[in-house]
């Protein structure tokens, strides 16, 4: 909504017609799910990692899929199995005997999205091999240092932990995924939609009509124009301060890393891009709180036990913290 | 049927005729061998031990030297009880003798001597239920009662919307020109008239986009979605308001709350 009483300061036009773009793209295909679209752009324009999780079914690695198809970079996927190694991710050294020496063979990590499906089917052994490429954007091996190109996205999906031949993903890697995204059973109207578009399809291909409709360097133009959207000092301490009280809460056994006060702003900053304002409110630091920290807190295991989820702790933790006005 | 029968007989002898061999072994009688091996019928030489037996005797010199040292010494010399232990002895034995006492006071000081007695039953198991709970790390607190989610108490608003005085307010802010602060003084006003009036429910932990929802006219709603939208882009988005734009903002405000008065 545009406010006549001021002129915009910086000018969203381009964000938003790509934003628009992505999403007729992906509804092409997905039926509903307007917030986990929302969220995963948001991701993609705040410098975040995604996983998403779900039940087997619910197009997880189908909405991935297409916004790695959305988008004209290097696509990479890896599946991930329980027998997989770090090496088949990052690369290895091979000897090669022409030049009598040692090659790097770059892995299929080397790429701008990197769709990890089923990334919890992996153990903690392979997942290690993750924490230097998602938080730092390189890769060191043999003593030599690789970077990463921009933009880099790693977009994952995992089934939940209760379900059979998953591991619990390590808490250092979890906290480098941004949003932890929940993809839930659509609702009556959206399968009836699912159904029959899926029954109207001429060609077997989903994505053999999707085209890209963003380059890889609009990508990286929009994160530094997200990146210098304004956010006034007293938001900043919401933030600050809901990422603290998880600290302190005692339902929560490990409360939210400084990383996640970074995440929750810079979140918070691409949703208000999104909505076409170059500020931040407080609806949506509440708006990205719960994806921000759902996978970075641990409830204590009483509370586990009884059932109550991070979402619902957090929403209390915010119900407690005064609106900043 | 003589045939049948000779075919029979004929077909029974050729079987038997050409039946496979006997396979079954015969044991061999075995072969018994006598021993050889020479015998010696010598008899054995025995051999007497001739080396002299020397006894030895225990040094008395290192003996009388350990006996001196204290770790070796088990006698145990009993000096009667620590003065801790005496203290606690004269303790309950003047609380013995003292609530002995109280079946013969009568009225208000055997009533006290009864209370006494009591209270220290009581203070003693419950110290020993503290040590127990302390040392087993059980967090007596939470025992009884189930645990809140959150420690956190509510964050007291700084200024509470009920007793400022936004007429004077907002004039002090326009004659200094902070005009920023004039539109969050508007917006507050506003919250208070609508909350005054029953049309939301104020509380400290809710957004501008909640308010705007709890209002259930479509009209109103709106115009107060419009006031909300000024707020935050002056207050949130910093952005620079002059008299000029005040005018406009403030004529907004003002409408509104004469529309919902």
């Amino acid at each position: 909504m545009e406010n006549e009483n001021f002129e915009q300061r910086t000018d969203l036009s381009k964000l938003s017609s790509a934003v628009a773009q992505i999403k007729a793209t992906l509804s092409k295909i997905i039926v509903g799910q307007q917030q986990v679209i929302d969220l995963i752009i948001a991701g993609i324009l705040a410098d975040g990692h995604i996983l998403i999780e779900g039940v087997p079914g619910v197009a997880k690695t189908l909405t991935a899929k297409l916004i790695a198809k959305a988008v004209d970079v290097k696509y990479s996927r890896i599946q991930f199995t329980p027998d997989l190694m770090p090496s088949d991710v990052l690369g290895t050294s091979v000897f090669n005997p022409q030049t009598a020496g040692f090659e790097f063979k770059r892995g299929p990590v080397f790429g701008n999205i990197i769709l990890i499906d089923e990334i919890n089917r992996a153990p903690a052994k392979t997942q290690s091999a993750l924490f230097e490429v998602m938080e730092e954007r390189q890769i060191t091996m043999d003593s030599h240092t690789y970077k990463m190109d921009e933009p880099f996205i790693v977009l994952a999906t995992q089934n939940p932990v209760e379900q059979e031949g998953t591991y619990r993903l390590p808490e250092a890697q979890l906290d480098r995924f941004l949003f932890k995204i929940e993809i839930k059973y659509p609702s009556l109207e959206e399968e009836i939609a699912i159904v029959t578009q899926q029954h109207q399809q001429k060609t077997a291909d989903q994505l053999s009509d999707i085209k890209p409709v963003l380059a890889g360097e609009d990508i990286i133009a929009l994160r530094r124009q997200v990146r210098a959207l304004y956010v006034e000092p007293k938001i900043l301490a919401f933030a600050a301060q809901i990422i603290h009280e998880t600290r302190n809460n005692r339902s929560i056994y490990l409360g939210g890393s400084p990383r996640a006060s970074l995440a929750i702003v810079n979140a918070a900053k691409a949703i208000a891009a999104i909505n076409g304002r170059d500020f931040v409110t407080p609806d949506d630091i509440i708006l990205v709180a719960a994806p921000v920290l759902r996978h970075r807190i641990m409830l204590t295991p009483d509370k586990e036990m009884e059932g109550v989820l991070p979402d619902d702790v957090i929403a209390q933790i915010i119900q407690k913290i005064e609106i900043p006005r | 049927m003589l045939r049948t029968t000779l075919l029979f007989v004929f077909l029974l002898i050729a079987n038997l005729c050409f039946a496979g061999p006997d396979t079954t072994t015969v044991l061999k009688k075995a072969v018994v061998k006598n021993d050889t091996v020479a015998v010696s019928k010598k008899p054995a030489a025995v051999i007497t031990d001739t080396t002299t037996v020397e006894q030895r005797s225990l040094d008395t010199v290192a003996l009388n030297k350990y006996k001196k040292l204290p770790e070796f010494k088990y006698e145990e010399t009993y000096n009667g009880p620590s003065w801790w232990t005496r203290f606690w002895r004269w303790f309950w034995e003047w609380l013995s003798q003292l609530l002995g006492r109280a079946g013969k006071h009568p009225g208000a000081m055997s009533a006290l001597f009864i209370f006494l007695k009591y209270f220290f039953i009581v203070a003693g198991v419950s110290a020993l239920v503290f040590l127990i709970m302390k040392l087993s790390g059980i967090n007596m607190l939470h025992l009884f009662r189930k645990k809140p989610y959150s420690s956190l108490a509510y964050a007291e608003s700084v200024e509470n919307i009920h007793e400022i005085d936004f007429e004077a307010e907002i004039e002090n802010a326009i004659a200094v020109h902070n005009y920023r602060f004039a539109v969050r003084l508007l917006y507050l006003r506003s919250l208070k008239q609508l909350s005054d009036n029953g049309l939301i429910n104020w509380q400290i932990n809710k957004t501008n986009t909640n308010y705007v929802y709890e209002l259930s006219n479509a009209e109103q709603r709106e115009a107060f979605k419009r006031l909300t939208l000024q707020f935050e882009y002056v207050w949130y988005g910093d952005f620079l308001i002059n008299g000029e734009i005040f005018k406009r903002i403030n004529a907004l405000f003002n409408t509104f709350k004469s529309s919902a008065e």
